[in-house]
């Protein structure tokens, strides 16, 4: 390493001489080549690392204080809210904190469906991102059980029963993940023991890798063009700029509004009019009183939505079985879309009139879930719920055949001038 | 694609997520909260502690720490509103025991320190202002927002000796109170809010200017 023997600086030059501090610096972050045509959609990824430490730092404080048993849990999120200095902005960030994640990782998922970044060479970075998506959601859920309300309760519920309408081992294997025959503290304590542990050790390695892949593959950009086709005497890409300072004063300009967006949710609508923190949860959990809607989080009302439109049994299925079969594909079948896209041009920018009727049918229907996934049903209702679960998963079962149908433009050599 | 992508964001925020907040039989009445006003939360108090205090725990709650919110001194406070011996730094705990409660009333009456966020507080001052009398009632009243509430009419002789507008106001105060304690906090969280935004704001347009600059600066190369 040439750099090494500059001898610029003693300690750098003892470090690099035992480990490669300036060339991972300057790799994964000062000189990593940027495409100089990213735009807004590009910053999410990076907002994402600053709300999962956030996440880890609020997380630890939370934990200090917090007792995982069914008798003391509520009791002492509301200790956490009045008796421990800032109790109440560690938990209204790290609720507000976790709604944000989700916007930040939907928001980040569509970039990479419009601009088509998950297809060759990027398989993995994509397949890696939705193994975080998924844990994610699992962290989600296991944090929305521990204030121990009555919606944390009566999710846990319907979320865990759930195992039970598959066929045979059904029943035992929601006794065996709630440790005991209905939800209880053993549920608790060992979500608690996931929430805290394991899936944030699994998220962190999984987001190592997700950004280590990318570093060595390079980001994909709004046009998809490859731009290592291009590149100078140094093998730095043309139409890239380094990391430092030209992305980096993006990304920071965009922390500053995404903060000032968070902050205003943190400060004046911490309860996020009962998206971020629901009303009825202030209740404390009560395993004889139903609520009258039991409603998940925002962020999974699309899935939801989806479970509850499948109200009908079919080849000696039950209804609830399909329904939670269905409900997990919706989530699973973001991981084969690099096999299913067989455009041979990247980004919807240069894709025909089917890709982009299709992805809008998409984004419409995974609203509209949503929605109808947060509302009391209705007959009306669910029909709407099962024309829009066809049309999310036709955008993706369809995708083979649209894709390789429809006239595409041609994609320029160079990245376009911005 | 984008407009409808934003347009489709907003319009979905805009659906409330546990529907419309309703009163029982009627509208709600509206009601908006000043928990900046000391003197009303402290009647708040008062009313709270004289007449619901007996059966409705706030059981998350600390004396001294309302007492210190509402900027009462400790010494009046433990004399005129602790009537068990409790100690200031005690959480605001009530004797009545769950039997008892269903033997006399049918019902154990709910702790309240966290009404005000389950409720709303438009539904707790409409409530408490609608007992009208029914005599196939036990306690010979009933209410229009909560139908066939075993809790009686507490606040009847206020009710008859008060003006209409006195006892609203009463009704104002002690629901303005219960939104305070329900979130102790507000107020200096709002108080704190508004210098982390104006932070923010500062912070964002130098970090905007700079990303002006470098973009020049790569367009020019």
């Amino acid at each position: 390493m040439a750099a090494n023997e500059k001898n610029s600086g003693g300690i750098v030059n003892w470090f690099d001489t035992r480990f490669p501090v300036t060339d991972l610096l300057e790799r994964h972050l000062s000189k990593y080549p940027a495409p100089t045509n990213l735009n807004f959609w590009y910053l999410f990824g990076f907002l994402m690392i600053v709300v999962l430490a956030m996440q880890i730092l609020t997380g630890l404080w939370l934990m200090m204080n917090y007792t995982n048993t069914a008798e003391e849990a509520f009791s002492s999120v509301e200790y956490i809210m009045r008796d421990v200095e800032y109790g109440w902005l560690l938990r209204y960030m790290h609720a507000a904190g976790a709604s944000a994640f989700f916007a930040l990782i939907y928001l980040h998922m569509f970039r990479g469906m419009m601009y088509g970044s998950y297809r060759k060479p990027r398989e993995l970075i994509w397949v890696g991102g939705w193994v975080t998506y998924v844990l994610l959601c699992a962290e989600g859920f296991t944090g929305y059980v521990l204030p121990w309300g009555q919606m944390s309760f009566w999710a846990a519920q319907v979320i865990i029963s759930l195992l039970g309408s598959i066929p045979i081992i059904g029943e035992d294997l929601a006794t065996w993940v709630r440790g005991d025959y209905l939800i209880s503290g053993i549920t608790l304590s060992r979500l608690f023991a996931f929430h805290v542990v394991l899936l944030p050790i699994m998220i962190i390695a999984v987001v190592f890798f997700h950004i280590l892949a990318l570093h060595e593959i390079g980001s994909n950009n709004p046009d998809g063009i490859d731009i290592k086709k291009y590149v100078d005497k140094d093998g730095v890409p043309l139409d890239s700029k380094p990391f430092y300072p030209y992305d980096i004063t993006h990304d920071i300009y965009a922390l500053g509004v995404f903060l000032l967006i968070f902050c205003s949710v943190v400060f004046f609508f911490p309860e996020g009019g009962g998206y971020v923190l629901e009303y009825v949860n202030f209740e404390p959990a009560n395993p004889l009183s139903t609520p009258a809607h039991i409603v998940p989080s925002w962020y999974f009302t699309p899935f939801y939505a989806m479970l509850r439109a499948v109200d009908f049994s079919l080849f000696g299925f039950t209804a609830k079985f399909l329904g939670f079969v269905t409900m997990a594909a919706g989530i699973a079948i973001f991981a084969a879309l690099p096999w299913l896209d067989r455009s041979p041009v990247k980004s919807i920018r240069y894709k025909g009139i089917l890709s982009k009727a299709f992805l809008t049918g998409f984004v419409v229907s995974f609203f509209v879930l949503g929605y109808l996934g947060a509302v009391p049903p209705s007959d009306l209702k669910n029909l709407l719920a099962k024309v829009f679960t066809v049309v999310y998963f036709s955008y993706f079962l369809l995708m083979p055949i649209y894709t390789r149908l429809e006239k595409c433009k041609p994609v320029p050599e160079r990245a376009p001038e911005h | 694609m984008k407009l409808l992508f934003l347009v489709l964001f907003f319009s979905s925020l805009s659906f409330s997520a546990e529907g419309d907040f309703n009163c029982g039989t009627i509208e709600c009445d509206s009601f908006s909260a000043d928990t900046t006003d000391l003197a009303s939360l402290q009647s708040g108090l008062t009313t709270y502690m004289n007449n619901c205090y007996g059966c409705h725990s706030l059981k998350y709650s600390r004396y001294n720490r309302v007492a210190k919110d509402l900027k009462i001194p400790l010494e009046i406070y433990q004399e005129n509103l602790i009537f068990d011996g409790s100690k200031p730094g005690e959480l605001m705990n009530i004797s009545l025991n769950e039997k008892d409660a269903i033997e006399w009333i049918g019902a154990k009456p709910p702790d309240l320190t966290l009404e005000a966020r389950i409720r709303k507080p438009e539904w707790i001052y409409t409530y408490l202002r609608t007992y009208y009398p029914d005599s196939s009632r036990p306690y010979g009243v009933n209410n229009k927002v909560y139908q066939n509430v075993s809790m009686p009419n507490v606040l009847e002789d206020l009710q008859l000796n008060l003006s209409s507008a006195e006892f609203d106001k009463v009704i104002y105060d002690l629901t303005n109170f219960l939104v305070y304690v329900a979130d102790p906090s507000a107020n200096e969280r709002k108080r704190m809010g508004v210098y982390v935004l104006l932070f923010l704001l500062l912070f964002t347009s130098f970090a905007y200017l700079t990303y002006r600059e470098f973009k020049k600066e790569l367009k020019q190369k």
